[in-house]
């Protein structure tokens, strides 16, 4: 290949998929807003409040920024916002292992930040971040097992089926069957489950229709 | 060696500069590292002692860039710069600007409220890694950027010798230029923030950084070795332009988890898995061009190239390809994985880029012949090794973190003050060794040629 030849491979080749590059940014664009709650004016005022104090100096939100202090995109849907607000006023008089300096928030600017961090979690993020695989198996992290749970152990029903990557492969995975299938569908099919998927290898589930029921609403809740 | 043109001199300028911001970033970095095991160490909070440290990264790599584009551009043109007095102002500029942005970001420590929003933008620090500096600052930025860009233009302009090596290191400077401002607005949504701050970092870094560093490259092999300017630059076009391809719409590997659509997992999985390809390319072309030429005179500025190359794939290209994909980036993503990928990419694609320029061009502007590498060799060993333990630990400390905080459902607060807390002793350590090397650097730059030293090349006498 002559020196003119690369040259121009590279000016045209750089080009090339930078056009590229802009059509999806253009394309994404379109996209953004379905992805994520309406924007309002307290959660835009929250959002100046995140970049006044630098936030991200220590914290990540969606997953970029320092990693010195917990991710903060979810965090409305971890912790009651009335423990987030006295906190983000006076932290360590709120909990006294904590490392977060008083900043000066002020209460209202509390509100705002939490009108902000409430719209962060729930953006669509494609499933990020992940569920714990081994707490939501063993039913940890502050949550004792419902009696669905239970019972979906007792019945042995992961031999056959994985939920958030544990489980037999045999049977359909079921992490996100909650919004997949609705109420009655559920029940009649651990009641009789050829009657909804003919020739299904699935056993029907012997068990009282109160203990179905109880499966039913934890099968609802894998979203 | 000496210079061929009194204008090159100018570029000792910024190397100054730039050293002592490298000095200032290391010895604030670990200010942070102790920060991990105590976090009420130091007068100023994390977040400004970080803020300093990347800032001052970026504006030294970004100086010393500009001091060995100066001193290129007039080498390559054949001829002195154009309107060295602007040269001057240019710098001083650059000086005043920057020292009043950190002074801002002190004040903003001391003082939160300080940073309260003057008609909606916030006047000492922006809150956006990276690119903290204020707007104003934004603006000050971008006229010294121009009229750099502008003096290198003029010059060129005067002998028309539009060589390769110039021509990609002004299209990569321009490039950068040009990506620095999707980051000079305001979006109210936070995807969208994050969606063009990624022009800028992404493109700076992983595009218009490596286009510059593959154009220095191919300079400091022909000046090194003395290897052909035909050979070198056919395969410099080759590499940037691999860095273009795979690193344009490798940007998508930031768009996996920050609320833009499912297509970007393939686009980013895909091109970034390539990144690293032209990364080895360079590599090659390093090996390739210097191993035949065992008597060359500098050999600090061989053995800073070399390193520099490996480096560069060791840190950016492995680093960053073992959690690039986004079945592993699902679980890696906004951990100490990220930082220990930061760390080893920015030591060996720009700090030992920027080092190589230093100790190739300044013997000539000093005007020395030879000089005592011995120095030079010793900051390179602390600096290196201790720079691998340091990404080491913190490797271990996000390995740690995946598992109890993704997998285990544990909270971050818990795994870093307790699980974490060797991994954080050890990296301060190593901190030091870090700096022990970044001092010997220190110390030989200013010494450098200073002294007239006994002649290396004779026969060692007998005592």
């Amino acid at each position: 290949m002559s020196n003119k030849a690369a040259r121009n491979l590279f000016i045209f080749g750089s080009l090339f998929f930078f056009v590229i590059f802009l059509a999806l940014t253009f394309d994404t664009m379109g996209k953004l807003d379905k992805r994520a709650p309406v924007i309002t004016e307290e959660v835009n005022a929250g959002k100046m409040v995140w970049h006044k104090y630098d936030c991200i100096g220590c914290h990540t939100i969606l997953g970029n920024g320092s990693y010195f202090a917990p991710e903060l995109m979810k965090i409305t849907e971890k912790k009651p916002k009335g423990y987030l607000k006295q906190f983000l006023i006076d932290p360590k008089s709120t909990n006294a292992r904590a490392t977060m300096p008083k900043l000066g928030i002020t209460s209202e600017e509390a509100d705002k930040l939490l009108a902000f961090l409430d719209w962060t979690s729930k953006i669509d993020t494609n499933g990020w971040p992940p569920k714990p695989i081994l707490a939501t198996a063993a039913g940890v992290g502050g949550k004792e097992l419902s009696e669905g749970q239970r019972l979906y152990q007792s019945l042995g029903c992961s031999g056959c089926h994985i939920i958030n990557g544990i489980g037999g492969t045999t049977g359909p995975e079921l992490t996100y069957i909650g919004s997949k299938r609705n109420r009655d569908w559920l029940f009649g099919h651990f009641k009789d489950p050829d009657k909804f998927v003919p020739k299904s290898a699935m056993p029907k589930v012997e068990a009282a229709d109160a203990d179905i029921e109880k499966l039913t609403e934890y099968m609802l809740s894998l979203k | 060696m000496s210079i061929k043109y009194e204008s090159q001199k100018i570029a000792e300028y910024f190397y100054t500069f730039a050293v002592v911001l490298f000095l200032v970033q290391v010895l604030v970095g670990i200010i942070a590292a102790a920060q991990f095991i105590w976090p009420d160490f130091f007068i100023l909070n994390f977040n400004t002692i970080r803020t300093l440290h990347i800032n001052a990264l970026v504006v030294w790599i970004l100086v010393g860039l500009m001091g060995a584009t100066y001193y290129v551009v007039s080498e390559e043109s054949e001829t002195e710069l154009w309107n060295l007095p602007l040269v001057k102002l240019q710098f001083w500029a650059t000086v005043v600007a920057i020292t009043a942005v950190v002074l801002g970001y002190i004040w903003m420590g001391l003082q939160p409220q300080a940073n309260s929003p003057i008609m909606g933008i916030t006047p000492l620090n922006e809150g956006r890694e990276y690119i903290e500096a204020p707007r104003w600052a934004d603006v000050l930025i971008v006229i010294s950027v121009l009229l750099f860009l502008f003096i290198n233009f003029m010059t060129m302009l005067k002998t028309k010798k539009w060589t390769g090596i110039q021509g990609t290191l002004i299209g990569g400077l321009v490039f950068l230029a040009l990506m620095y401002l999707p980051g000079m607005f305001y979006a109210k949504s936070m995807v969208k923030d994050q969606f063009w701050w990624w022009w800028v970092v992404h493109l700076w870094v992983e595009g218009a950084w490596e286009v510059i560093a593959g154009a220095l490259l191919a300079f400091m092999l022909m000046k090194v070795v003395g290897a052909k300017r035909e050979v070198v630059e056919k395969w410099m076009y080759i590499e940037v332009g691999f860095v273009m391809f795979t690193g344009i719409l490798g940007t998508g590997h930031h768009y996996y988890w920050i609320g833009t659509p499912g297509y970007w997992l393939w686009v980013g999985g895909i091109f970034s898995s390539l990144e690293p390809v032209p990364l080895l390319l360079m590599v090659w072309d390093a090996f390739r061009t210097t191993r035949e030429s065992r008597n060359v005179t500098n050999k600090a500025g061989l053995y800073y190239t070399v390193a520099h190359a490996i480096f560069n794939f060791v840190g950016a290209g492995l680093w960053g390809i073992i959690h690039t994909l986004p079945q592993v980036n699902k679980w890696t993503h906004g951990t100490q994985i990220t930082t220990a990928h930061g760390h080893l990419a920015f030591y060996g694609a720009y700090v030992l880029l920027v080092m190589s320029m230093i100790y190739i061009t300044l013997p000539a502007i000093r005007g020395v012949k030879e000089f005592n590498a011995s120095r030079a060799f010793q900051s390179f060993w602390w600096m290196t090794i201790s720079m691998v333990f340091i990404v080491l630990t913190i490797t271990g400390a996000g390995m740690v973190q995946v598992y109890m905080e993704r997998l285990m459902g544990l909270d971050y607060v818990a795994i870093k003050a307790n699980y974490n807390l060797w991994f954080w002793i050890f990296r301060a350590i190593f901190g030091v060794g870090f700096l022990v090397g970044v001092m010997i650097f220190v110390i030989d730059f200013f010494k450098l040629g200073k002294k007239p030293m006994p002649s290396v090349s004779a026969a060692p006498e007998k005592a």
